[in-house]
């Protein structure tokens, strides 16, 4: 099988599997949905223009929200050696890596499209000028996102504490996806040019690139036995 | 190096870095000239800066024995890197303390959003993962290849770090030293920092060493017991 096609296969497996369960997929469109709510309450709309705070909002809830998906990527192989197998069949490990992070991927990307979704009906937002833009700035953003949650999903899965551990390893190193990921939305959602946000979208892109490149290099030191 | 070399030359450069540390904090409050704007307060400057210095070095250390234990697997980077890693946690304490110290004064608040802190205390956080991931795993060598790839991929990420959070205007003071038209300090300041740079570099190795010494007989002990069990 050519390199492409071992990562296309897992990724169809793992997408298979949730299609199936649609465990991880309804937990975190829930808990989107259900921040939104809390939002509205937590937050006084007579002193606060939603537009004001959505791109922060939006973000927070993609984080926390993929989070709870990402951090339970190794638990679907958890049972009867089921991950041993894929470690153990002929695809090399940089490829169970990308094909476990573009299954997350798919997913979470899904999920922050409903996030901004659930925000223009809850608190009548405006989708801005530019849609496209915005959706690319969210895939971006995601791309890292999801190749450091995977990475360290599988350290954290490893470990005593379990998921417990995965924000305190992941929050310090997203710093940089939330700067760039919410100062492009908030742009973006106030209708300004997207000449604005390219830097943005650049930064952004070798962010992920980096996240990417930095997983499918090391993944293999840590799920080696 | 054996155990006991080890710790002579963990023994003699930590006394030698307190003794110097004596000395610099003597210097700093009788000799050193007071700086005319900032008055008093600028004299935590030789302990900040140099704790910062400090703080890189360790985890810069840290990051590229991690490296090279992935590659070589040789327990000694392994245990290189968590001496250097926990140096660095205590002199990133010492500059994260004497920092809002300082800005307090000088800025009027403890703490303020600006590159350096951030990027300062984001690098503690990672190390601090770095520990949580050691200490939760019940096989050690488990623990020691999550370790590394924690430090490396913090290691990677701190450019990104660096260049976002400079997007949020710089209250921090500019270099003074390492700049390319030369260190812009006055002469006894200059002079006493560079002499504060040297007494906590040394005083840091000599943690290193003794903790390096530990490690090692840790290792042993835990070889020993796992022997006796068996």
């Amino acid at each position: 099988m050519s390199y492409l096609r071992q990562v296309q296969a897992i990724v169809w497996k793992d997408l298979l599997l949730e299609f199936r369960t649609k465990e991880r997929l309804v937990a975190m469109g829930a808990f989107a949905v259900l921040s939104a709510v809390l939002f509205n309450y937590a937050v006084d709309r007579t002193a606060v223009r939603p537009q004001d705070i959505a791109a922060g909002l939006i973000w927070m809830t993609i984080v926390f929200g993929g989070l709870l998906g990402v951090g339970r990527t190794f638990h679907l192989e958890a049972q009867d050696g089921a991950f041993e197998g894929i470690l153990m069949s002929p695809a090399p490990k940089d490829a169970v890596f990308l094909g476990k992070t573009l299954a997350n991927f798919i997913l979470l990307y899904v999920v922050s499209l409903l996030v901004v979704a659930v925000f223009m009906l809850f608190f009548g937002l405006e989708l801005g000028a530019s849609p496209a833009v915005l959706a690319l700035v969210l895939c971006l953003g995601v791309l890292g996102f999801v190749s450091l949650g995977t990475l360290f999903a599988a350290v954290s899965s490893g470990t005593r504490m379990g998921e417990t551990l995965l924000p305190i390893l992941v929050f310090p190193l997203l710093v940089p996806m939330v700067i760039f990921g919410t100062g492009a939305t908030g742009r973006l959602l106030a209708s300004r040019p997207v000449a604005e946000v390219v830097g943005d979208i650049r930064m952004l892109g070798a962010f992920a690139v980096m996240a990417l490149a930095a997983g499918a290099l090391l993944f293999r030191f840590v799920v080696e036995d | 190096m054996s155990v006991s070399g080890l710790r002579k030359g963990g023994v003699t450069l930590t006394a030698l870095g307190l003794i110097g540390l004596v000395v610099i904090y003597w210097l700093s409050f009788f000799w050193v000239s007071t700086e005319i704007r900032q008055g008093i307060v600028q004299r935590i400057f030789y302990v900040h800066v140099p704790a910062a210095w400090t703080t890189g070095l360790a985890f810069g250390i840290a990051a590229l024995t991690s490296a090279m234990y992935l590659w070589l697997r040789d327990e000694r980077l392994d245990r290189a890197a968590v001496s250097a890693a926990e140096g660095g946690m205590v002199f990133g304490a010492i500059m994260l303390t004497t920092g809002p110290l300082w800005g307090k004064i000088a800025w009027g608040t403890y703490w303020t959003w600006e590159p350096r802190l951030t990027l300062t205390l984001l690098l503690w956080f990672i190390f601090l993962g770095y520990f949580m991931v050691r200490s939760a795993t019940d096989n050690p060598e488990k623990g020691k290849r999550f370790a590394a790839v924690v430090a490396i991929v913090g290691a990677l990420d701190i450019p990104f770090i660096h260049l976002s959070v400079i997007w949020f205007r710089s209250l921090h003071p500019a270099p003074v030293v390492i700049k390319p038209e030369g260190p812009s300090l006055p002469g006894d300041m200059l002079t006493l920092l560079l002499a504060s740079f040297a007494v906590f570099t040394v005083l840091f190795f000599g943690l290193f060493l003794l903790r390096y010494a530990l490690e090692t007989v840790r290792v042993e002990l835990d070889a020993r017991a796992r022997e006796v069990a068996a």
